[in-house]
């Protein structure tokens, strides 16, 4: 078979297979958008069980922004192909979904959900693990830098006052959820202009 | 001399390779998407993709998203194994220079 194949041929044949498994690598995920969601949805859960009180705020919260989320990312993916590594990210966000829901359904039910430092050091742990495990995953400086962020906040919940305590875990949101979140909105933008730079 | 590689021919088609190069690099892809990363025809695509289905290379899956039939392909581990050995024939094909 070879022998009515040429070199340029068989080169070429390399520089297809090189640059397929380069274009199926490169996945257009948008997720910006999520931390965004979850920003506001943490800031109305935090409104609501400040001012009614509710068992059910964090709960009630944690569920339709769970809801919001599987709508928009399944109207969201279209075509687009599930790598692996996607996969692995998107695991970790969903199971810290669940486990967000399970608990403050729990604790809310229960009546446990009333020392606020011990409630803000739990969430901010859980948000910790969620963004290092997927910064070191995708070895992102900027996601690891947010999961730091949410640490100091565990700490500083253990030790600050009430109204301090508050006022850590709303600039932990803002920084790693709302700002970080836009970022990512912006980034991806970026990337589709490029790629379509490049295919014009 | 040694003997050189032979080719595997089921491999060796230009849009075949791709379709098994892009599945390579994804858990499992849609058919409009490998039709837009390929660019090639519905027909010319779909009559590939049944190739390398006969030949164990591919896995479909159909489903229905929003009421819209959705076509997904997997590369099973033959192809995965087929594509590696196609690969490492044509870096022997090429020699040296091949490898990088």
């Amino acid at each position: 078979m070879q022998d009515d194949t040429s070199e340029q041929e068989l080169r070429e044949r390399l520089s297809i297979i090189e640059r397929m498994i380069a274009e199926g690598r490169r996945t257009t995920e948008s997720w910006g958008w999520t931390f965004v969601l979850w920003g506001v949805a943490f800031y109305l859960a935090l409104a609501w069980s400040a001012w009614v009180h509710s068992v059910w705020a964090w709960p009630a919260t944690m569920l339709i922004a769970v809801i919001v989320t599987v709508v928009i990312a399944s109207s969201k993916a279209g075509n687009h192909p599930q790598t692996t590594l996607a996969r692995a990210i998107g695991c970790i966000w969903i199971a810290l979904g669940i486990s967000m829901f399970v608990l403050f359904l729990a604790l809310g039910l229960s009546g446990r959900l009333s020392d606020q430092h011990l409630f803000v050091a739990v969430i901010s742990a859980m948000l910790g693990m969620a963004n290092g495990a997927s910064g070191l995953i995708l070895r992102w400086k900027i996601q690891l830098a947010c999961a730091v962020v949410w640490w100091v906040t565990v700490v500083a919940n253990c030790f600050a006052s009430d109204t301090q305590s508050i006022i850590v875990f709303m600039g932990a949101i803002f920084l790693c959820q709302i700002v970080f979140g836009v970022y990512g909105m912006i980034a991806e933008v970026q990337v589709r202009k490029r790629r379509s730079l490049m295919h014009a | 001399m040694p003997d050189l590689p032979e080719l595997n021919p089921v491999v060796h088609g230009r849009l075949r390779l791709a379709l098994l190069s892009l599945l390579s690099g994804v858990d499992q892809a849609e058919f409009t998407w490998l039709r837009a990363k390929t660019q090639a025809t519905d027909g010319n695509l779909g009559a590939q993709l049944l190739k390398l289905e006969q030949a164990g290379y591919v896995v479909i899956k159909k489903k229905f998203v929003s009421r819209k039939p959705q076509t997904a392909y997997r590369l099973t581990e033959s192809g995965r194994q087929a594509l590696a050995e196609y690969i490492h024939a044509l870096k022997q094909l090429l020699g040296p220079a091949g490898d990088g």
